[in-house]
């Protein structure tokens, strides 16, 4: 290495910094939900109605803490500071297809909607699993007592058909991270896993994320714990 | 060709025909098996979710879910086992979940079937003593009885579309 290639090398270092931009609940959220599904999935294609029911539970309190989350947390975990109307969108996917853009700080515009979308097919495929019933009566959902046999049994094949749609949009999603990975060459995997990426320190400066206090997340989690624990017992206390 | 050769071939044609037609037909009474014992078990379904409904809202009623409920899943379990004939299977090319393996594993079938009619039984009994302490316990056993047979001998959910139309 020469003394000039090396001079160049601590200029870039020098000037980059790790900006943070993802906070600790969203990073937690994002990966328990993934193990989560994953365990909702193989007990539910394996028929163990019992651990279904508490995997089922575990991922309505993440979505439901999540809704929670964009609303009052972080910066970039708030709904007003990533979802974008449909001019943004297409300005957006307009440049999907060069690799000079810019790092978009949390979520970008296209992105969003694939959030958007997952949160909501999740949120619904637990409520429709909330009333589904099994086909021996035994492990149905809490809600299930306010609907027929005939009904709930409807409703687990529709719990079925939707998880089946979030399972291709979760797929999309994946596709996209790997396409910014290999033609963007921007790795997205990073970040969700230790919250920061490397920029210009420059660039750092206006971008920094505002965390919320742990405390928010402390009185959301009360909060929707009850909620969860109102809907297990099917509102009867 | 001559008559008795022509007599031949028609009789031929004859058999293999009416062979044929039996063949596909795979009997109309294993079809007609395939509906109602869907029905009755779609019954019994019911009255185990109407049971369990009950201890989810923690108010049993004893004399208008729990007794009759229970009553009818015994009653129906007695018959059970004779709703399999050979041949009610897929092969009738009817909408069913019933599995091959029921008339394959056949012996393993009954001993499910009669397990869950003890159950049943037993379901019964603590309905009638009005058994507040065993009657959940007896819920779960009972569906997990109906399950152990389910697991094996009908396909899962998914493979199929909603089946009661």
């Amino acid at each position: 290495m020469s003394s000039s290639e090396a001079g160049r090398m601590e200029a870039v270092l020098a000037d980059s910094t790790d900006l943070r931009v993802w906070d600790v609940p969203v990073r937690a959220m994002h990966w328990s939900l993934v193990i989560g599904i994953g365990v909702c999935w193989w007990t539910g294609v394996n028929n163990e109605l019992e651990y279904h029911l508490w995997s089922g539970y575990a991922v309505l309190w993440i979505v439901l803490m999540r809704l929670y989350w964009g609303l009052v947390g972080s910066s970039t975990a708030r709904f007003v500071n990533f979802v974008r109307g449909p001019k943004a969108i297409l300005d957006y996917a307009s440049t999907l297809h060069r690799r000079d853009t810019p790092h978009t700080h949390g979520h970008n515009a296209l992105g969003a909607i694939s959030i958007v979308l997952m949160l909501g097919l999740v949120l619904a495929v637990v409520v429709l699993g909330l009333f589904a019933v099994d086909v021996d009566g035994l492990y149905s959902g809490p809600l299930s007592l306010y609907v027929t046999f005939k009904q709930g049994r409807r409703l687990a094949h529709l719990h079925y058909d939707w998880f089946n749609v979030l399972l291709w949009v979760i797929g999309l999603h994946l596709a996209a991270v790997i396409f910014y990975f290999l033609y963007k060459r921007q790795n997205l995997i990073g970040p969700m896993i230790h919250g920061k990426r490397r920029v210009d320190a420059a660039a750092a400066a206006d971008a920094e994320m505002k965390i919320a206090p742990l405390w928010r997340f402390v009185i959301g989690a009360v909060i929707v714990t009850f909620i969860v624990y109102a809907v297990s017992v099917a509102f009867y206390f | 060709m001559s008559a008795l050769n022509f007599r031949c071939a028609a009789a031929a044609v004859c058999v293999t025909l009416g062979l044929a037609i039996v063949g596909a037909a795979a009997g109309p009474a294993e079809i007609a098996q395939i509906k109602p014992r869907q029905d009755k078990l779609r019954d019994m379904g019911g009255a185990l979710k109407a049971i369990n409904d009950d201890i989810k809202r923690g108010r049993i009623d004893w004399d208008n879910t729990v007794i009759p409920n229970a009553q009818t899943i015994k009653d129906r379990s007695a018959y059970l086992l004779n709703w399999f004939p050979k041949g009610s299977g897929p092969e009738t090319g009817k909408k069913t979940y019933a599995l091959p393996a029921i008339w394959q594993k056949n012996d393993e079938f009954q001993k499910f079937g009669k397990a869950a009619q003890a159950e049943a039984a037993k379901l019964n009994e603590i309905a009638l003593k009005k058994d507040e302490s065993g009657l959940k316990a007896q819920a779960i056993a009972t569906g997990k009885a109906c399950k152990a047979c389910h697991d094996n001998y009908r396909s899962p959910d998914y493979e199929k579309e909603n089946e009661d139309e």
